[in-house]
């Protein structure tokens, strides 16, 4: 045993020595040089761009809970992609797509943006709430512009944070001012709000609160968090309150639940979801007869919108990807693609195709147009959404998609008025 | 403590005295043995300069070290005291939001507490709140065994979720959570300040200074836990763990030693939250049960991380952590870098699944063929390089359940 002590006692300073050998081989440099350089065209470059492409990254979730949308998001990116580089590309350079998959995990993506981000100039698209308060801070520090697939209002204090489309809060008052508008809900009634605990519920329930403080209404709040599966209990609740609609923040399955109790309980009263509340494949499920009362109000048009663009998108992807779930993501994900087409040609006009460059592209935009995927995009005031439109679509089996547009880019004065929690002025 | 007893410690009072040693083998294995250590120690240190620019692979191995601390504190308290706990989770986000309540600047946000207390005694203090918190739930603990004091433990993470939601001046709240103050140790900031040295032409930023921070807190808890399981604390846990009238009548304060063990466990999951904190520069609350930093997900991968690496040792520990926390990482960066499991677009077989499976596997497998774990392994293979050293017969002692004789407490060797 004292051997072993002593051997013990050894290693500790083998360890030491080596390590004090290693660090008398320690130097110090203040500077790095700046590796910017002027590259064909005479056009300012950094990261991701050479002479002959753009690398734009793709960090999505095609494993996790959100995989069906998430993977069409990924192929809505690619086949925008695609478009571009068949039509000669951006500034001479063809589109190049670096796709990574974390699997809706915060941990999972912060070990692979490291990976990603030296090969990348900015991110097409960026899925998740966990995973973009994960990288917030990377993001600033490498000064990479992201385009999220999540849409709270919340995340707006992030100038790397290039927004697609409203947010949360928007979307209900919208939604609340379009049901209202169609007769389906009148002045200081009581309406039910039901929320998961967190960003996306957290932020959906700033909205309906905003919309009732305006109209006298009474906002009855229900918070769940996201793996709850039964939700007749509260809307029974609800029911008791008297409520003459409900609105959702909640996933797919708790749509189903509620809408399913709304009928049961013979409420029947007109129900408004975000746009993940409504998953095409509700329709197959035993909730379906239940789902007509459901009106989802959202950025960027449903599947199966006449909007041409979205049309021409929706056959492009049925040709690319036979068999594979139709929902609202490939509008989503073309989108993102053409917004980040916007910023790039703009920063090519510049001449500055740096990372810094395109931050000064973004902020200099202020009607960027999608072909009405979105509303008209203003990116001149960070902290505030770019666009406060929304399409409502309404549930209907026939429809490619699960659900028919009654409503295109819809812009209710409440949400001209209403002021997001990072806006200035 | 004489030597004697400390050779002997944990052994069943029946058991056979050790074996005389073979002159010699002693020390030819010291040389190796020394040899090794010096030989880890140096790879360790030199890890970001072999990686050089490829930080996600120092990422990955920051977060093993995480799981490695984690790991060390649950190992001590379920194999060495003999107590189940489902609460490493819970100690990992108190850490985590003490550390970022301590810590917190003050002039921040209104709606954040922040006491801007210098970040290693924020560190500490963390560290200790755990502690106590750990105590608290001692009376809980010192009256359940098995699994009923495992499913009473489980309740400490539904009360974290609840918490970690309602306590927004704190936590931050589940919508945007709040970001820990970057570490500083003497003026010295753990972030990308300049100018950075290098190191071998490396620059040491942000990631390389964690890394040997992290590497640091890990081998302090490394050596503080070995130091345990030899000492009189040790033996007194396996004393506990393996007959609580026995240990009584040998003079072991039982409810103490139980406590005892419960606090140290909750200190070291609380240095790995404030690890876990400093790691993803976040701190946040999760928004369900299920998925999340501190969630039930948590609580089952650092009980895999235990069972793998053999239950009570801590070396094993450090293993179970790199298969646990490591594989998946690995295999994603792998899939980035070279392709595979390109074609699972929608759906099918792609890193995050495969990863699963081989944790899952690697459970079942040391369930059934080595109770041991990972420690058994080891000391089976540290055996076959000095054969006359090692008693042939196992010492008897716990094991994982298939009640495997080989045992992990008293040779910090395996």
């Amino acid at each position: 045993m004292i051997l072993r002590r002593r051997a013990g006692r050894s290693a500790t300073l083998a360890a030491a020595l080596a390590s004090t050998l290693v660090l008398a081989a320690c130097g110090s440099t203040a500077d790095t040089p700046a590796d910017t350089a002027a590259g064909a065209g005479g056009v300012k470059t950094d990261k991701g761009v050479t002479d002959t492409t753009i690398t734009l990254g793709i960090m999505g979730d095609t494993s996790g809970v959100f995989k069906n949308l998430g993977a069409a998001i990924n192929a809505g990116n690619q086949l925008w992609a695609d478009d571009v580089n068949a039509a000669g590309g951006i500034c001479d350079r063809t589109i190049q797509l670096e796709v990574v998959d974390h699997g809706y995990k915060a941990d999972t993506a912060k070990t692979l943006y490291p990976q990603l981000e030296p090969k990348i100039l900015g991110i097409v698209q960026l899925l998740g709430s966990p995973v973009l308060a994960a990288l917030k801070q990377n993001l600033i520090d490498d000064n990479v512009t992201a385009a999220p697939a999540s849409w709270s209002s919340e995340i707006l204090n992030n100038p790397n944070i290039m927004m697609i489309g409203t947010t949360y809060d928007l979307e209900v008052i919208n939604g609340l001012a379009y049901l209202q508008q169609e007769g389906l809900l009148a002045d200081g009634a009581t309406i039910g709000h039901i929320y998961i605990d967190g960003e996306y519920g957290g932020n959906g329930l700033k909205g309906s609160k905003y919309y009732a403080d305006k109209h006298g209404m009474t906002v009855k709040e229900a918070k769940i968090t996201s793996t709850d599966t039964d939700l007749t209990n509260i809307v029974t609740g609800l029911r008791g309150d008297g409520v003459t609609a409900i609105v959702l923040t909640t996933t797919p399955g708790q749509t189903a639940s509620a809408l399913a109790a709304n009928q049961a309980l013979g409420l029947n009263v007109p129900v408004l979801g975000n746009n993940p509340t409504f998953d095409p494949a509700l329709l197959q499920s035993p909730a379906a007869g239940a789902l007509g009362n459901l009106y989802v109000a959202a950025s960027s048009p449903p599947f199966s919108s006449q909007t041409p663009k979205a049309a021409a998108v929706a056959k492009a992807y049925k040709e690319a990807y036979p068999g594979a779930p139709l929902n609202a993501g490939t509008n989503v994900g073309y989108v993102e693609g053409l917004v980040w087409q916007n910023v790039l040609t703009k920063a090519c006009e510049n001449g500055d195709m740096t990372r810094a460059g395109i931050q000064t592209a973004l902020i200099s935009l202020t009607a960027v147009d999608t072909e009405d995927l979105v509303g008209e995009l203003d990116y001149s005031s960070p902290g505030a959404p770019p666009t406060r439109g929304v399409y409502i679509a309404k549930v209907d089996p026939a429809a490619e998609g699960g659900v028919t547009e009654v409503a295109t880019v819809f812009t209710a004065p409440e949400a001209e008025s209403y002021k997001a929690p990072f806006q200035e002025g | 403590m004489s030597e004697v007893v400390s050779e002997k410690a944990g052994s069943p009072p029946a058991a056979p005295p050790a074996q005389p040693r073979a002159a010699g083998a002693r020390p030819r294995r010291n040389r190796i043995k020394i040899a090794a250590t010096a030989v880890l120690v140096l790879f360790l240190v030199l890890l970001p300069i072999l990686v050089g620019s490829e930080v996600a692979y120092l990422k990955v191995a920051q977060y093993i070290l995480i799981g490695a601390v984690g790991g060390i504190g649950l190992t001590l308290l379920v194999g060495q005291a003999g107590q189940l706990s489902l609460a490493h989770p819970f100690f990992l986000l108190v850490g985590a939001v003490s550390y970022a309540v301590l810590a917190g600047d003050p002039e921040e946000s209104d709606d954040l507490v922040g006491l801007g207390l210098p970040p290693l005694l924020a560190l500490v203090g963390a560290i200790v709140i755990c502690g106590l918190i750990g105590l608290a739930f001692a009376p809980v603990a010192g009256r359940l065994r098995g699994i009923y004091l495992g499913v009473a433990s489980l309740s400490l993470v539904f009360l974290g979720l609840w918490l970690g939601q309602s306590l927004e001046a704190f936590t931050g709240g589940t919508s945007s959570g709040r970001t820990p103050p970057t570490f500083e140790l003497f003026g010295f900031p753990f972030s990308n300040a300049e100018p950075s040295p290098t190191l071998f032409g490396v620059a040491i930023e942000k990631q390389q200074r964690l890394w040997y921070l992290f590497l640091v807190l890990a081998a302090i808890s490394y050596l503080l836990a070995r130091g345990a399981v030899d000492s009189r604390i040790g033996r007194s846990w396996r004393a506990v763990r393996d007959n609580e009238a026995a240990a009584t009548a040998m003079g072991v304060n039982v409810t103490r030693v139980k406590a005892g063990a419960f606090v140290i466990s909750s200190a070291f999951a609380g240095l790995a939250g404030v690890m876990t904190a400093l790691w993803l520069d976040l701190v946040k609350p999760d928004e369900n049960e299920f998925t999340g930093s501190y969630s039930l997900t948590v609580s089952i991968a650092f009980l895999a991380i235990v069972i793998i690496g053999g239950l009570g040792s801590v070396p094993g520990a450090v293993v179970g952590a790199a298969v646990v926390f490591g594989l998946q990482q690995f295999f994603l960066l792998g899939a980035n870098e070279f392709g595979w499991f390109a074609d699972a677009e929608f759906g099918g077989l792609n890193a995050v699944v495969l990863s699963a499976f081989v944790y899952g596997a690697a459970v079942v497998l040391v369930v059934l063929f080595e109770p041991g774990g990972a420690a058994a392994v080891g000391r089976r293979l540290v055996a076959r390089l000095s054969p006359s050293d090692i008693p042939s017969a196992p010492r008897g002692g716990r094991s994982t359940p298939g009640s495997e004789p080989e045992r992990n407490d008293d040779d910090p060797t395996a």
